[in-house]
């Protein structure tokens, strides 16, 4: 035991001597690089000598109390552990040196740190030394203290050296500071700084100057580091700053180093537009050309501002978290008016689901609600009460709610109010005016309310700071009503009602199935709704009392008629065009005359539609063929249609030729019918040909070409 | 269960990643937005800018986006062009045209006649403002609305143009403005959809729409828009099926979220909770949305507001009015797109038409949000995705013209919601060709939409395939001038 202690002994000797040689001549002095390692190991040991001397301290202190024998073990222990002490201060101290001359720390608190590290391990080497020499029990506490001493002195200026002055204390103190705006300050004052303050200025200060760049003054910060200036005014790419912060995190010249924290994007955005203008650490933000990217940046970086200007406004205290989110549920959303703010705004949804307890529940939060919307609930005048007690209540929405104003006049101790609407509510003028007296009141709309233009005239001169909105659309034109509109959809079935409706209530509809047009008085009333045998055209018109009546209605409405048993295309439609073939005739699915391309349409243009239907038992006396009319799109009546029958495909003749008439000019697409009437013998068989346009009018701009016939359904009767 | 790629994702979380959730997950959900599963996805800087809450005091809460789609002539509605009637058929100077592409459509002509507007103009409102005669109701509201003469987009296509004014890009795949919306602010009614969608098509030639306009994009699939059908079910599928009641289906989703439950207590998948929160919102809306679309109950006078064809579902009058009903319902952002602006040809026959469906209800919807209270937090938004030529597309003949697509230059309008009112914003040469002052790139406009809403542009973001990406890309400025 005794011989391992003076080993130590004789090696904290020789660390002593190497410390002194070592202060002399460390400049001249080069390091293999697992001394360095060594080195970086010393933030690592350095608490070692800290903590037991002061458990040393401790069990000194405690030695007093104890009697003889028990003070006499805890002596060798501390004898021990004054030797461990100084054997891991002396090592703390060498490995420092090794780190300082790594890295560029060439200033005066690291000398400071160093002295006062070697003369802390000198110390200790002294204590561990005449710990046993008990004569000079006060020479051995003097060095105690001393070495307690430096040992504080040595952590603070390392710690200076690691994270910068003040770093302590930074969060107590720097609220102090006045703070800046965009007004009062240089941009870089303003913007800049602050960034570089939390980011860079903990390694490139007056103490820690990494790299030998200095930071936090100007003239230093220009005057660059031993690789060179920071930047090149004007070209932030080329810059040494700028570039170090793009380089990979990995990389030994990223800045600020891995685990350090990282500049963000906006920062960086910062730092080179800064650059980019010049680097100037006096210009404010006015100075700047209003095309600069500096404004803009400055602007995002203006919240802050924005809130602690909102904060003024608002001298209140934000509720909890905890207490806004209980408030909020499916039906009432309650929410600070933006990210930071006190301010509150409570939304009240759903007729339904309203209850006065879900307003009641609102107390919680009473300082803080500026906005309260309750458009639309059932608010009765009982709880006008519990709103007045909203004491920052700003904007306070009734629209449409069961109000009838009797309790309005409580509002009016509402000192912020400045906003009240109550448009659609039951209230009158004597029932509001109390509560005009509401100080802050700016607008107030009444519009749909049993209050007259007289009466707002009458309260927007007794209150001139008020703006009245009672009805801001004036127009007294009389206007043209919609059309009415067929329910039925598609194919009508023979024993379904065909349904004319209308989407305004209070209208007559008149309609007519000969072709004439009705009007307000000619035509059939429409009353209930028609049958339907055969295929049909109703004109229809709907009328009301201060409206002009609507324009022409005209559909045609589809019934289905005798199916046949067998159908047969007798000529393939255009394959562009081929629909589902035969079948396309007779499965009740209607085209639209606007989407020609599709499954329903069969098309045909460079031969005639031809086709074959069979019949059994019922024999048709009436066909009504549907085509399509796009006329843009080529899509044109047929110019003839020959009817041909028979008793089979054999025996069949001609039975008549119909040449249609031609449109003299554009008009709208639709689906329409075409009536034929089949002679008076029924036959069980017939074939329709139906030819297309051959040559397009000249009114039309494929004039000259050939024209198309689309087909989609083939109804029998 | 190696191969599990739940399981795998879950290896490769890191421990900052792990805490930043942690921190951020609870802030979101108690900040009582609905769960917006990005947030857990994303992490990283942005995320911790993003709450469901605007980033500062949001001067309007919540947008109606009446998109005119087609492109309307801006020189036949609000951007007043005296010269080109009378330099009408003399052709356009290469000097004002500075080599601008053209579509396909035009590219063969040898000629570029100037045409004037066949319709006339005055003046309204105190501000002065130019509107023709196409918009006499539209006239009446000029003094609540800020027009933005020079709007410019890099497209000369439809489907580009409408892309790139929709989601911020040419392409496809990015997320609409809507959805962005959505996720910076999430959902301020839980029982409704935060984006709503409604389609209308008018009597003028026209392209159709797609529902890539209103898609999520990358973003998670609760912000896609909610297109809203024209038929009397409104919402698609949302009915109960034949035989089951109200009570049967929350009995099924209750069994159902627990079942789900217990996968994500496995996977920690948080696409599972998202799914269990758009159950739950659409049985609410089994409720919500009855109680909105039916028009029925609107009083007289609102019925005349609007026009007779605000009762017949599917119709641009409609739609405003249930645009109008769904933003006082706190949907964010209801976006219409009515269909037929394209008037390559048969402007004369065609333009009045399309005027005559929009002009009323617009300026109705602007009147009734503000006899409201709501005009000054509602942002209402009139415009289409280009502009159209000065110089005739095809035959100049006397009485008929038509106008292809232009993109240097189109005008839109603004109302509500924090845009200064009665206000002409910006300024185009005689030509009605090139901006002469104050241009409004697409980007600027979607950085200031997204101002107006209390968000700045350049911090919502989202990342994805390794980068992050914002509504406005890597450009776009907040246009001050137009702010009130």
């Amino acid at each position: 035991m005794e011989k391992l202690l003076r080993i130590a002994l004789h090696t904290i000797f020789c660390i002593q001597i190497l410390l002194v040689f070592l202060l002399l001549v460390e400049s001249k002095v080069q390091l293999p690089p697992w001394l360095q390692v060594a080195g970086r190991m010393h933030p690592m040991v350095l608490h070692i000598p800290i903590g037991i001397l002061l458990f040393m301290v401790l069990l000194m202190l405690v030695q007093r109390t104890l009697d003889t024998t028990a003070s006499l073990s805890l002596t060798t222990v501390i004898r021990i552990g004054l030797v461990v002490t100084s054997l891991s201060a002396s090592f703390t101290a060498l490995f420092g040196f090794f780190l300082s001359l790594q890295g560029d720390y060439g200033s005066t608190v690291l000398t400071q740190h160093k002295v006062s590290g070697v003369v802390f391990s000198f110390l200790c080497y002294f204590m561990a030394l005449f710990y046993d020499w008990q004569k000079q029990k006060a020479v051995f506490f003097g060095a105690g203290a001393a070495a307690v001493f430096f040992m504080l002195a040595a952590g603070h200026t390392g710690s200076v050296l690691t994270h910068g002055e003040n770093f302590v204390m930074a969060p107590v103190t720097s609220t102090n500071k006045e703070p800046l705006t965009a007004d009062n300050a240089s941009f870089y004052h303003f913007a800049v700084e602050p960034v570089l303050e939390k980011k860079c200025f903990s390694c490139h200060n007056d103490s820690k100057a990494k790299g030998g760049l200095i930071m936090t003054s100007a003239d230093k910060f220009k005057a660059g580091g031993k690789n060179g200036e920071a930047w090149i005014a004007g070209n932030p790419d080329e810059s040494r700053m700028i570039k170090a912060l793009y380089l990979p995190l990995s990389a030994d010249e990223h800045m600020p180093p891995d685990g350090k924290p990282q500049l963000t994007t906006p920062e960086i955005a910062l730092l080179k537009a800064w650059i980019k203008t010049g680097a100037s650490f006096d210009m404010k933000v006015a100075d700047y050309k209003p095309t600069d990217s500096v404004k803009f940046i400055a602007a995002a970086f203006t919240p802050a501002q924005t809130t602690s200007e909102v904060k003024t406004e608002y001298t209140f205290k934000a509720a909890s978290e905890d207490v806004v989110a209980k408030m909020n549920t499916p039906f009432r959303s309650v929410f600070p008016l933006y990210q930071g703010s006190p301010a509150l705004q409570a939304d009240f949804f759903v007729k339904k689901a309203y209850e006065v307890k879900s307003l009641e529940e609102l107390k919680t939060v009473a300082d803080q609600l500026v906005v309260v919307n309750l458009s639309r609930m059932p608010v009765t005048d009982k709880e006008v009460s519990l709103l007045a007690t909203f004491k920052n209540l700003e904007r306070l929405n009734l629209n449409f709610s069961a109000l009838e104003g009797k309790t309005l006049a409580a509002l009016k101790d509402l000192k912020k109010l400045k906003l009240l609407s109550l448009s659609g509510t039951n209230i009158h003028a004597k029932d509001l005016e109390p509560a005009l007296a509401a100080p802050a009141l700016k607008e107030v709309y009444v519009w749909n309310t049993p209050i007259t233009e007289a009466e707002v005239a009458d309260m927007a001169k007794a209150h001139p700071a008020i703006v009245f909105v009672r009805n801001s659309f004036h127009d007294n034109s009389i206007l043209r009503l919609s059309k009415p509109a067929l329910e039925n959809d598609g194919v009508t079935k023979r024993d379904e009602k065909v349904v004319l409706k209308h989407t305004m209530p209070g209208v007559t509809i008149r309609y007519a199935l000969d072709g004439t047009s009705p009007d307000s008085v000619s035509g059939i009333l429409y009353k209930e709704p028609l049958d339907a045998t055969e295929t049909f055209v109703i004109k229809a018109r709907a009328c009301k009392d201060t409206w002009y009546c609507s324009e022409l209605y005209e559909t045609t409405v589809f019934v289905e008629g005798i199916k046949p048993t067998n159908t047969t295309l007798l000529t393939a439609p255009d394959p562009q065009y081929p629909g589902e073939g035969a079948q396309s005739l007779t499965d009740h699915r209607k085209g639209l005359a606007d989407v020609l391309k599709e499954p329903s349409w069969l098309g045909y243009r460079e031969r005639a539609f031809s086709a074959t239907f069979t019949f059994a038992n019922d024999k048709p006396h009436r066909m009504v063929i549907s085509y399509g009319r796009n006329l843009g799109a080529y899509a044109f009546p047929p110019a003839e249609v020959e009817v041909w029958a028979g008793q089979d495909e054999k025996s069949i003749k001609h039975i008549t030729t119909l040449k249609l008439e031609q449109p003299q000019g554009y008009d709208a697409n639709k689906v329409a019918p075409l009536t034929i009437p089949l002679s008076t013998e029924a036959y069980p068989f017939y074939k329709i040909v139906a030819k297309p346009v051959p040559k397009l009018p000249t009114w039309h701009s494929g004039k000259g070409d050939k024209g198309w016939v689309f087909i989609d359904e083939v109804f029998f009767y | 269960m190696e191969n599990n790629e739940f399981i795998k994702q879950r290896y490769h979380i890191t421990r900052r990643h792990f805490l930043g959730k942690m921190s951020l997950g609870i802030g979101s959900v108690a900040l009582g937005s609905l769960l917006v599963p990005d947030l857990f996805k994303s992490g990283g800087d942005e995320a911790s800018l993003l709450a469901g809450l605007p980033h500062f005091a949001p001067k309007a809460k919540r947008v109606i986006y009446l998109f005119q789609n087609g492109a309307p002539s801006q020189l036949e509605s609000f951007d007043y062009k005296p010269l080109l009637n009378k330099m009408a058929g003399q052709d356009l100077p290469a000097s004002v045209r500075m080599g601008q592409r053209l579509t396909g459509m035009t590219a063969g002509q040898t000629k570029f006649p100037l045409v004037g507007s066949n319709f006339s103009f005055k003046q309204y409102g105190q501000s002065g403002a130019w509107v023709s005669e196409l918009f006499p109701n539209m006239a009446k509201i000029v003094d609540d609305v800020c027009f933005i003469k020079t709007m410019n987009t890099e497209a000369i296509n439809h489907d580009p143009a409408l892309t790139f004014m929709q989601s911020g890009a040419q392409q496809g795949n990015r997320p609409s403005m809507g959805a962005w919306l959505s996720y910076g602010l999430g959902s301020e009614n839980k029982n409704l959809p935060a984006f709503c969608v409604l389609l209308s098509r008018g009597r003028g030639n026209g392209q159709g729409v797609y529902s890539k306009l209103w898609s999520n994009g990358f973003l998670d699939s609760i912000h896609q828009g909610v297109q809203f059908s024209s038929s009397e079910e409104r919402v698609l599928y949302l009915k109960d099926p034949n035989g089951r009641d109200r009570e049967g289906t929350r009995k099924m989703l209750d069994k159902l979220a627990q079942l789900n439950d217990m996968n994500y207590q496995e996977f920690g998948d948080p696409e599972i909770q998202a799914r269990v929160q758009q159950y739950e919102m659409a049985y609410r809306m089994q409720t919500a949305v009855p109680e909105l679309s039916d028009l029925s109950q609107e009083p007289d006078h609102i019925i005349k507001m609007y026009g007779a064809d605000c009762l017949v579902p599917g119709t641009y009058a409609s739609n405003c009015l249930l645009a109008r009903k769904l933003s006082e319902s706190g949907v964010r952002f209801v976006q219409l797109y009515h269909q037929g602006w394209d008037q390559h040809g048969n402007l004369v026959g065609e333009m009045p038409l399309q005027a005559q469906d929009v002009d009323r209800s617009t300026s109705a919807l602007v009147m009734d949000l503000k006899q409201r209270g709501l005009l000054d937090e509602t942002l209402v938004i009139w415009g289409g995705e280009f502009g159209r030529t000065n110089y005739c597309q095809g035959d100049l003949s006397k009485d008929n013209y038509g106008r292809d697509h232009h993109p240097r230059c189109y005008t839109i309008w603004m109302a509500g919601g924090g845009v200064k009112p009665g206000l002409v914003y910006g300024e185009t040469d005689e030509f009605g060709y090139n901006i002469v002052r104050d241009p409004v790139h697409v980007n600027d406009f979607h950085a200031t939409v997204l101002h107006l809403m209390g968000l700045n542009h350049e911090q919502l973001t989202f990342k994805h395939l390794g980068r992050r990406y914002r509504l406005t890309d890597v450009a776009g400025k907040v246009v001050n001038g137009i702010l009130a």
